[in-house]
Parts: C-alpha cells; structure tokens; sequence
C-alpha cells in the first residue's frame, strides 16, 4: 500500500486532538497533518508561501474538511477545490463536521463532497468512526492522480 | 260659411274618393278631426272629436273654436294667434291644456293646418287633437321619479357630452343646480389628470361602442373636493339606432372606498407584520441552531478528555477523584441530551411538514421500539388496526415516543407502572390517550408543563430536560392538531392528542 496522507482542516484545538488521539489508537499511522483555516488549506493545497516546498509539505491524497472554519468556510475550500482545472479538482474531500442540518448535507454534496460525516458525541463513536474510515478510505478506495492532468484540457 | 264639400274641387269625378275620405275621417276616434273656416268656426266634426271633447255635432257646428280654451289662453287671445300663425306659415303644432264640453281639461297634442284653394286663397284649417294626458303624466312621472333621485345623480348628455339633464342627486352629490350646469360638458366632473389623459373622451367612446360604461374613480365637485364616484354610462338612441346622446348613472363610493382602503391598509400592514414576524422567527431558529452547535464543540472536548482521563490516569485517581469524574461525565451527558432536544424543539418548529395518511397503531409501535425494552405488561394498547389519523409521520412517532417516556418516567415509588395507550374516534377527530398510574400533576401545574424547560422535579427524582412536553405542543399545533392532559395528584395522569382522522391512504 502507497503511503496515503490525509489534510486535516479543524480549527477547534480539542477536536483536534480527541480525532488525532482516535486515528492512533488504531495502531497503525498513516499520515494526518492539520491546518486551522480554509486560507491555509487553499495556500497549502496551492503550494503559495509558506508552503512551496512540497517535500515537507506534501500534496495529500484526500481532505478531511471541517464545515465551520475561521476565513474561508469550509463551502468555501471545497468549491475552490472542485473549481481547479488541474487534476487538484479531483482530490477526495470528506466532510467531518458537527452540523446535521439537511441544509449543509444537501450544500456540500452539490458542490462535491465525496463524503459527509458527523463528530460524535463520544471518545468511543469517535475511535468507531476513525477506524471505519481508515478501513474505508485506506484500505478500499482507489485514490485518482493528483498530477496527471485531466483529459481534453487544453494545455 | 263655406260647405266641407266646397273644399274639394268639384269639376273632378272625384266625389267617390271624397266621400271615401268621409268615411275615414269618420270612422278615426283615437284623434279628434274637425275642419274651422277662415275665422275659426267649426264646419265638421268627426266621432274622436266627440270622444275627446265630449260635444255632439249638432251642438258644436258653428261654434267658435275658441271654446276648447282655457281662461288664461283666451285671455292671452291665443286662439287667433294660433290661427294667424298657421294662415301665415302653413301649419301650427302645439301641446297644450285645452277644455272638454264639461269642463274638465286635458292635456292635448294640436295640429292646425291652412287650407287654400286653386288659387291659393285661404279657405279654412284642419284641425287634429290628440289626447296626450297620459303620456304626459308617464313622461312627469318618470322624469320626477329621476329628478327626485337624491341618492344617485343621473343626468343626461348629447352625444358630445354637454349635459342636457339634471336630477337631484347630481345636484346633491356634483354640488352644481340644473341650471348652471345643463349645457356645460361633463369633462368638468374629471380631474386635470384624467382629462389630460382624455379619459372623458374614452368614456364616451367606450359607451358608444358597447352600449355601457362602467367604472369607478376619483370626480372633483363643484367646490373642487372630490369624491369616488362609481359610474355607468349609457348611450341613448332612437328607434333608427341613431345616437342622440348619453345618460349617466353616477353613485358617491367615498365612504366605501376609503373603508376599503383603510381595510387595504390594515391588512398590509397586518401581513407586514406577519413578514416580521415569519422574519424574526425565523432569526430566533438560526440562533437556537447556532448556539446548539457552538455548544456541542466544548461538550464534546468536556465528554472526550474526560473519557480520556479515565482510560489513561483512572488508576491514579482516589476513589473521590473518580466520583468527581463520573460527575463530570454524567453533567456533559445531560447537557448533550439538552442540546439534542433543543434542536428537536427547533426543527419540529422549522421542518415543512407535509401531512399524510398515517396508520396510528404503526406509529405506536414504532415510538415504543425507540424507547428500547420494555418490561411485559407495562404497556397496553387499544388502537384499532385500521385507524388513520392526518401527521407528518416521523413527527407523530416522536410525539407518541415522548408521550410513553414521560408516562413511564414519573411513576409512584412502591408502585409498578401501568401504561394504556387508548384511541377514541369522536366523529373526524380521534384522540389518542396515554393513561398512566403514576404521580400525577397538581392542577396549578398542569399549563405550565407545555413550555420549554419547565421541569416540577428535581433532577435526581426524575431525569430529564423539560423540554419533551414543548416538542408535543409545537408538533401538534403544526400538524393542526390540538394535545392536553387530565390528571390529578397521587392517581396519575392522562396526556391526550387530537388528530383529523384520515381516510384511506
């Protein structure tokens, strides 16, 4: 198995750390790396200042993507994302959020969302969740090329 | 005196159209036909002028015919005026008062004519009488019934629009008299706007063209006020269909139509207020929302690190350390289920909720799969399979749900707790009771249970959050059903809700 990376965007420090503290439970790492605002993750994913380097901050494979966030929203990360007419559009985006509202499921999906979950209320349904998705997203899905550009563009 | 025959020429074989003639002047009894000579003496008389003015014609031959006059004519010396005006231009038409033999008078239509010989020599009149009395008094009559119309103003114009009628109302509601204002054009009654927009002219037009106007509209009275007149034109034309003029119907709505307005106003403003209203309950639910998710980030950090320092550190923890935690634990359990039912108070006021058919005994059953096992015996139910009740489905299960849980929560100590679910159906409505052995409520309580974080327990008597009652209210007035309760102290209580009753699915 290739070595898959997942973006985290969670600006609530205990959220954080409770979700970082189930994913390790599970023993076995893959990596998860942690911004707190969607201008950063769109500077991450751009590869804008400070993140050029890509050895140490590498393209993940795939967005967990918190809804409320400080700056750009999550709505907002998201659209940007699926708006790219690289082979960026087609990064797996994951919404882990604590809004139930018929309102934010139905948003995210139109704009793209690949996935849609809910924070648990309990340290257990969390550990639950962060092993089903591991087993899900790391073991199951194939994930697309994030370089190779999409067919039919132009350039 | 000349003889009537001498009226004919006598050289012509003519005496059989004479007589034949005679004849039918004879036979006319409608109008009144008698020839005078030159100086007005009467020379024939026929069976309508006998009819009419009531002399034989043995008795009136010879008279003058100033006979037929009143007092007042004669001494205006009107007969020998008649008589010279129609030796002069050939015809005199009148209607007038003239006297029958027995005094009475009526009201005659007169036609004298001059008759000349060859020569052109006069030589006596022609005289037709008409009895009008009749018309005339259809003719008052109907003009004093429109003349004495105050409520309406009805008035008449020529076919361009200058007024030739004027009743009472017209001058009770437009404040012109009859006699300033016949021969004006009734453009005057519009305001400058409407007739700058040539809106007379439109009406006019329209009438003609479609035999009427209807309309209702701001006219402006003589004093320059103005008022909102309803109006109905309609043209008038004579037998040929030609068009001679208009008649107008106008009513003063003032009143009505500012009680109209005013009632416009009133419901503008009331739906404004509703907007308002919609608007700032809507503001309220996104509040309530917001805040239950804000709240829920904290809780689950409160929940989560707890739970953490148990499984990591319980070890290290005395036993009044590990009480301490379980009171934390158990605190943000309360508030999540706090949040929870929050947010369920909120969406059952949010969601649209389309009713639909709903089979009650299956969402009975579905209410108490939620509530997890029940002991046997605890709870039991007489629903008829077939009973359809009016709901939104998943919010009647949650009514129900929250109906058992409160009947099975405040139970007597000592006692085991006895549930019946009942459904009555009381002619479209069914309602459906959730009777309970349990403690029961005072009736000084028993308004104010229905409202949002009303508890009347202490917390370690009976859990809750004193928010699943507020939930069944706000779903059954937005499923347009009603809910209550029956209940006294120590006996226990019976919380009912009321439904339409549906008809097959």
């Amino acid at each position: 198995m290739q070595n898959e990376s997942v973006l985290l965007v969670e600006d609530d420090p205990s959220d954080f750390r409770l979700i970082q503290r189930a994913f390790n439970k599970l023993g076995e790492r893959f990596e998860m790396f942690r911004l707190t605002n969607g201008d950063e993750a769109i500077a991450y994913l751009s590869g804008d200042d400070p993140y050029e380097n890509r050895g140490a901050h590498p393209m993940p494979s795939m967005l967990l993507l918190d809804l409320k966030l400080p700056r750009r929203s999550g709505f907002e990360v998201l659209e940007w994302v699926r708006r790219q007419s690289s082979a960026l559009s087609r990064l797996p985006v994951v919404v882990l959020t604590s809004s139930r509202h018929s309102v934010d499921i139905n948003r995210a999906y139109d704009l793209g969302a690949n996935s849609y979950l809910v924070k648990p209320a309990t340290n257990s349904q969390l550990e639950d969740l962060a092993s089903q998705f591991r087993n899900y997203w790391m073991s199951l899905n194939e994930f697309p090329s994030l370089a190779e550009q999409p067919r039919g563009m132009n350039d | 005196m000349p003889e009537p025959s001498t009226l004919t020429k006598p050289s012509r074989p003519s005496i059989h159209r004479e007589d034949i003639f005679r004849r039918l002047v004879d036979s006319v009894t409608d109008y009144a036909i008698f020839l005078l000579d030159v100086n007005g003496n009467i020379v024939s008389w026929n069976p309508g002028a006998e009819r009419l003015k009531g002399y034989k014609t043995d008795e009136i031959i010879g008279k003058h015919f100033s006979i037929f006059y009143t007092a007042q004519d004669l001494a205006s010396d009107k007969p020998t005026r008649e008589l010279k005006i129609a030796a002069e231009v050939g015809r005199f038409e009148e209607e007038g008062w003239r006297l029958r033999k027995d005094g009475s008078s009526f009201w005659a239509g007169v036609v004298v004519s001059r008759i000349h010989d060859e020569q052109g020599r006069l030589i006596g009149f022609g005289t037709i009488t008409r009895d009008l009395t009749e018309r005339r008094h259809a003719d008052l009559r109907y003009r004093l019934l429109i003349e004495s119309v105050t409520d309406y103003a009805i008035f008449s114009m020529d076919p361009r629009g200058y007024i030739t009628s004027w009743n009472h109302g017209a001058q009770r509601i437009k404040g012109y008299r009859a006699e300033e204002i016949i021969g004006q054009n009734f453009s005057r009654f519009y305001t400058e706007e409407d007739r700058a927009a040539a809106l007379p002219q439109y009406v006019l037009r329209t009438a003609e063209q479609t035999g009427h106007f209807t309309g209702e509209g701001w006219r402006v009275r003589k004093d320059g006020s103005k008022f909102w007149a309803s109006v109905v034109v309609t043209p008038l034309r004579d037998e040929g269909g030609e068009l001679f003029g208009f008649s107008k119907v106008t009513r003063d709505m003032t009143d009505r139509k500012l009680l109209l307005d005013e009632l416009q106003r009133h419901s503008k403003e009331l739906e404004l207020r509703v907007q308002e209203r919609d608007q700032s309950n809507a503001e309220l639910e996104a509040f309530a929302y917001s805040v239950s998710h804000d709240l829920r980030a904290p809780l689950r950090a409160i929940t989560g690190f707890a739970e953490a320092l148990k499984e990591e550190c319980e070890g290290q923890f005395s036993n009044e350390g590990r009480e301490f935690l379980a009171e934390i634990t158990g605190a943000a359990e309360r508030l999540n289920g706090l949040i929870q039912d929050l947010l369920e108070y909120g969406r059952v006021g949010r969601i649209s909720m389309p009713l639909a058919s709903v089979n009650l005994l299956d969402a009975i059953h579905e209410a108490k799969r939620d509530l997890g096992g029940l002991p046997p015996g605890l709870l039991t139910i007489a629903v008829p399979k077939e009973l359809r009740v009016r709901a939104y489905p998943q919010v009647l299960k949650q009514v129900i749900s929250n109906l058992l849980s409160n009947a099975i929560k405040f139970r007597r100590e000592n006692s085991s707790p006895e549930v019946s679910v009942v459904a009555e159906t009381q002619g479209d409505t069914v309602r459906l009771n959730v009777r309970d052995n349990g403690i029961g409520i005072a009736p000084e309580h028993q308004a104010r249970i229905w409202n949002v974080f009303e508890r009347l327990h202490d917390r370690e008597a009976y859990a809750g959050t004193g928010i699943g009652l507020a939930i069944v209210k706000r779903a059954m007035a937005r499923m347009g059903g009603t809910c209550g309760v029956a209940s006294k102290p120590g006996e226990g209580s019976t919380f009912w809700i009321e439904l339409p009753q549906a008809n097959e699915k």
